[in-house]
């Protein structure tokens, strides 16, 4: 046994600083005269392009009574332009044998294409033709409006832990002073009704416009065709106006905050505990990300040994920082428990606030910082094997980072990460006063007999 | 103001630009692809190995594949192989579970094994300097498995958690009835139950290990950063002295023959969806109409291009996605056509998602609708092999099936020359529109009747267990009330609004010749008044419900009966910030209490300091049942314009909106006080 040890860690020394590093990323970014920044990516390694459309518009952008608009728009951008039928995107795109879609964050909204490397002319042009053209009429708004409500029923209403976790978080931040992350991205049914058509084409002027986009190109191209045809496409689309401000003046640490949810669809208690947390390019996210790896990632961390394995008290356990996407205002470091049945939900929310106490403590192993290290560089580097997962991490890098370069220096941050930093972070953030515990209760269970 | 022309030549560039296309550029010259390249033998032992070269990123991915999936779980012992696939990695050679994941997580891989229905496959992924170390451990937790006691303990109670879970799962719960009604005794139907899960002891998983977990038959697939000569080296020397073959499993039963279309619906009280899956038993994986079925199926549900998405989601709106599948095991397929829709649109979905299918079938296929669906199949192909890990997924999946060598090399050619009339044949065979089973997982009590009308009902609560239809229309939650406190009584309450009165209630309840009534007029300054007769039987429950109102300047009302086991009427109401006309005609269980009742029946339930009751209430606003919980949370003083009294403080959850109400402790028991969280409103007992 011993032999063979020595062999893995001197193969472990020797081939780490020369293989383990993600590789660099050959990027290329420019602007178009009217602000749409263009980041090119090229790899021949097979015959696939993507096309990837950020928008730097998510739930954020929304002011009282428009909430919803960003994720509507995620729906009404497939509803067809100037020259695209609707639902012809899909059409088109799926013919070419492409992949797509969207998503929206409360600080983005992502659109993609995957093709053949051959249809790259395609992508850019439903893009293009969406970006200068969208059809925002009454009967695609009323239509998707409808498409969203059953959305929500169907990620919300019916799921097992829905509304916590999609409807939760928002309360660490108040409407008066943090409007922007007081609400939930799929917003208010009742704003969504109330909305007219005009309302929604404002928000499309003021926010889809090429100053506000970066497009990012990736996989099986050539640059200089890739650039003659967005000039072609996307170089006559006007500018529109600058972003408005986002203000979330919400200070951090003003008292615990709680909730109680009771959950028809849950079968088990469960709790979730939420701390606010700094916004993306703030230097300690390293630190943070590092932290939730070891104490709520996969079957070594923390949470699933001492709550699933060592005490029973939890079918599952798990910490994650910014679950729903990494922000450019304060975002949240989420830890959560699902009760094994007939464990009372009060000695399971304090095993877990007991595991974040263990981190303030300053009861972290280099061990621990190391594997949290190797987990996060093989994360990085799996995270570039796919042409569209190489896009959507440019674009986190421009975005969230300020420069698409930030793919190939990001990484060292997250290495130098040192211990004494992951205590210091833990202390600074997992305050009781900066947190809002939110417990679960299912309906209680049916006598033995009785109908449901 | 220029002329039209004029401001056009005047905008125009000088310099000729290429224009701005008005319709989708054509697609450019696109140099032929052919299947990314891969290496394969067979080692000494039986074992087959498949390599992928691909040295771009230094990832590794290895994957081994054992003919021992869930058709060798002996029956009374069912979930065998998934569980001995959890526990190969909890304790294996001299590692105990913690030292496992320690090894593999603190390199920042994965290890993995699951079982399916055919296969046990065990997953590991590494960056590529850490090969050796996946070997190692591979070769443990697949030769060397301890299954320790313990560990065995905890995975039987995280199945029996997760089983339990699965009940409140629509999606899970959709599957599991089709799988077991469709397969009837075929293995595919077989699925973990509790009392499965209790039987199967260390000695079977023992068992298990020495009989199925051998290398002949196996399949070992690695992907990424190595060479087949580095692959052959490590996999020969990890697995030294592994041999033998797993004893060929009992020919598979014959699926059952289907001759009529029958629907299984499943009883989830309160859903606000129904899930819905129709669909059959197809072919094995080589039957040479897969490729019609692929087109057929890409045609009705393959994606958002797709018939069933198109009509049911952007014509209909009645559903977020609605998609058809063929899965594609090793023994007997079947193909499924799902859609998540809306309670009120159960059966109108379901009608739809069957002319839909029927129409393939039966009705000419447009050429357009053919070459989209064959371009896209083909054109989708290299975009699923884009990492070596996919390419050796294909490799992999057509080897276990048993698919002929050249099946990826000619996949595409093959899907490209199939016809309409191979379509139209093909969809016939995999969805039989006939007698297809019907899957649906929702409020029964109000889609049984709707559904009866299409086929026959069998009905079942999530566990299994065979339930009465005439259950959806008995008393549910008996509520227990003592009639006796129900005594001919007016109260008068003053409405705040952030402690400021802003109207008032008053309430009446009388003996009438047949039960009770009980009236109500409601006043809030010029926001709402509203005034309601509820006709009661002797038995305290609701017969009709009379409500007319105004509400921020418009009328509203409710006009409701209740009679063997349904409510029907209509209502106008505000659902802000629009009013929403009613049509109201829904079963209901006969516990079930009107929203406007609750209020008179309190001093009839059985008050006490930890008394809590379930109540289904039916809230016509709503056009829903909803179960509520009203639970006695403390006992306090409260002083209200009649007087000072001590109440109980009890909470109504699960409705709208929290409301607390306040109730004398001393019988008869009297309402004094009503609140709601997060409404600054409160109405306090005045006389």
């Amino acid at each position: 046994m011993l032999t063979r040890c020595i062999c893995v860690a001197l193969l472990f020394v020797t081939t780490r600083v020369a293989a383990q590093d993600p590789g660099k990323v050959p990027v290329e970014t420019y602007t178009l005269d009217n602000g749409l920044t263009v980041i090119l990516s090229e790899s021949h390694a097979a015959q696939i392009v993507s096309v990837n459309v950020w928008y730097a518009v998510g739930s954020r952008d929304e002011i009282p009574q428009h909430t919803g608009f960003a994720h509507l728009f995620e729906h009404m951008m497939f509803q067809g332009s100037a020259h695209v039928k609707r639902a012809e995107h899909l059409q088109l795109i799926e013919r070419a044998g492409g992949g797509l879609n969207g998503s929206t964050e409360t600080d983005r909204t992502s659109y993609f294409e995957t093709l053949p490397s051959n249809r790259l002319n395609l992508g850019l042009w439903l893009e293009a033709d969406r970006m200068r053209s969208l059809a925002v009429t009454d009967s695609n708004f009323t239509n998707q409006r409808e498409a969203v409500k059953e959305e929500r029923r169907l990620r919300v209403e019916n799921r097992p832990y829905g509304a916590a976790i999609f409807e939760g978080p928002q309360d660490l931040f108040d409407p008066e002073s943090c409007f922007p992350y007081s609400h939930s991205v799929i917003g208010s049914m009742d704003d969504l009704n109330a909305a007219g058509t005009e309302d929604l084409k404002a928000f499309f002027d003021q926010h889809y416009v090429p100053n506000r986009a970066t497009l990012v190109v990736t996989g099986d191209f050539s640059p200089a065709n890739a650039r003659a045809l967005i000039e072609q496409y996307f170089g006559d689309i006007p500018r529109g106006s600058k972003a408005a401000p986002v203000a979330c003046s919400q200070p951090f640490n003003t008292g615990a905050r709680r909730k109680k949810l009771h959950d028809p669809n849950a079968s088990l208690p469960a709790v979730l505990l939420m701390y606010r947390t700094p916004a993306e390019d703030h230097p300690d996210v390293p630190a943070l990300t590092l932290i939730g790896i070891l104490l709520g990632q996969r079957e070594s961390s923390r949470l699933n040994q001492r709550l699933v394995r060592e005490t029973r008290a939890a079918v599952s356990a798990q910490a994650v920082p910014g679950i729903f996407g990494p922000r450019r205002g304060p975002n949240f470091f989420l830890a959560y428990a699902i009760a094994s049945q007939g464990v009372h939900p009060d000695s399971l929310e304090a095993l877990l606030t007991g595991e974040l106490a263990r981190l303030v403590e300053g009861n972290i192993t280099d061990e621990e910082v190391a594997k949290a290290r190797n987990a996060y560089r093989a994360s990085v580097i799996h995270s570039r094997q796919t042409t569209m997962d190489l896009a959507e991490v440019l674009q986190y890098a421009n975005l969230f980072l300020g420069t698409s370069e930030a793919i190939n220096t990001d990484f060292a941050r997250y290495m130098a990460v040192s211990r004494n930093d992951l205590i210091r972070v833990a202390k600074t953030y997992f305050r009781p006063d900066n947190s809002l515990t939110i417990v679960v209760t299912p309906p209680p269970a049916q006598p033995d007999g009785a109908t449901p | 103001m220029k002329p039209l022309l004029i401001a056009v030549l005047v905008a125009a560039p000088s310099v000729a630009l290429a224009q701005y296309p008005a319709t989708p550029p054509p697609a450019e010259p696109l140099s032929p692809a052919r299947f990314p390249p891969f290496q394969q033998t067979v080692l000494a032992n039986g074992l087959k190995l498949v390599v992928v070269e691909n040295h771009s990123q230094p990832v590794l991915s290895i994957s081994l594949t054992l003919p021992a999936g869930s058709v060798t779980d002996p029956t009374g012992k069912e979930g065998l192989a998934n569980m001995a696939a959890q526990l190969l990695t909890k304790g294996a050679g001299e590692r105990s579970a913690e030292q496992i994941s320690a090894a593999i997580e603190g390199v920042g891989g994965t290890l993995a094994a699951d079982a399916g229905s055919d296969f046990l496959t065990i997953n590991a992924d590494v960056l590529s300097p850490q090969a050796q170390l996946a070997f190692d451990l591979l070769a443990d937790v697949a030769v060397r498995p301890n299954f320790p006691a313990a560990e065995l303990e905890l995975i039987k109670t995280q199945t029996l958690s997760a089983l339990q879970l699965e009940l409140s799962q629509p999606v899970a719960l959709a599957s599991r009835f089709f799988l077991s009604q469709v397969y009837g005794t075929h293995p595919y139907a077989r699925r973990p139950t509790p009392a499965s899960t209790g039987a199967i002891t260390r000695e079977d998983l023992l068992a298990f290990q020495r009989r199925r977990l051998r290398p002949g038959g196996g399949l070992l697939v690695i992907a990424g950063d190595i060479t087949l000569a580095r692959a052959r080296s490590l996999v020969t020397s990890a697995f030294r002295g592994w041999t033998g073959r797993a004893p060929a499993a009992a020919p598979f039963p014959r699926v059952p023959v289907r001759t009529a279309p029958s629907i299984v619906l499943v009883h989830r009280p309160g859903s606000a969806q129904s899930n819905i899956v129709v669909g059959n038993t197809t072919f094995g994986p080589a039957d040479p109409q897969y490729y019609a079925a692929r087109v057929a199926n890409q045609i009705l549900g393959g994606g958002p291009d797709s018939r069933l998405f198109l009509n049911l989601r952007e014509q209909k709106g009645w559903t977020y996605g609605a998609y058809s599948r063929l899965d594609r095991p090793k023994g007997v397929g079947t193909f499924q056509a799902t859609a998540e829709v809306r309670t009120e649109v159960t059966d109108s979905a379901l009608t739809e998602l069957l002319r839909q299918m029927t129409n393939l079938g039966f009705t000419p296929l447009p050429d357009s609708e053919l070459a989209g669906a064959r371009s896209a199949l083909v054109g989708s192909f290299p975009l699923t092999l884009e990492t070596a890990t996919q390419v050796a997924g294909a490799v992999a999946q057509a080897r276990l099936l048993g698919l002929p060598s050249d099946y990826l090399q000619k996949y595409r050619t093959r899907l490209s020359a199939v016809t309409a009339a191979q379509v139209r044949a093909a969809s016939r065979v995999v969805m039989q529109t006939r007698t297809p089973l019907i899957v649906v997982v929702g409020d029964a009590s109000r889609v049984y009747d709707k559904l009866s009308a299409i086929a026959p009902v069998s009905l079942f609560s999530p566990d299994g267990a065979p339930l009465d239809p005439a259950a959806l229309t008995t008393r549910t939650i008996a509520l227990d009330l003592d009639l006796a406190q129900l005594i001919p009584a007016r109260d008068s309450f003053v409405v705040t609004m952030q402690g400021k009165p802003m109207g008032f209630q008053r309430t009446e309840l009388t003996k009438s010749a047949n039960g009770f009534e009980f009236r109500e007029e409601t006043r809030i300054a010029s926001l709402m008044q509203q005034t309601t007769t509820v006709e009661m039987a002797g038995d305290a429950s609701v017969r009709t419900v009379a409500q007319t109102g105004k509400t921020q300047g418009t009328d509203t009302h409710i006009n409701i009966s209740y009679a063997e086991g349904r409510v029907t009427g209509d209502a106008l109401v505000s659902a802000r910030p629009e009013f929403r006309q009613l049509t109201i005609d829904t079963m209901v269980t006969s516990g079930t209490l009107d929203d406007n009742v609750v209020q008179a029946l309190l001093p009839a339930l059985h008050w006490a300091r930890d008394a809590s009751w379930t109540l289904s209430v039916f809230s016509a606003g709503q056009n829903a049942t909803q179960t509520m919980t009203l639970a006695v949370t403390g006992v306090e003083t409260v002083q209200v314009p009649a007087g000072t009294f001590e109440v109980y403080r009890a909470q109504m959850t699960g409705g709208p909106a929290t409301i607390y109400f306040m109730i004398t402790t001393e019988a008869p028991h009297r309402l004094v006080k009503v609140s709601l969280v997060g409404v600054p409103l409160e109405f306090l007992l005045a006389r």
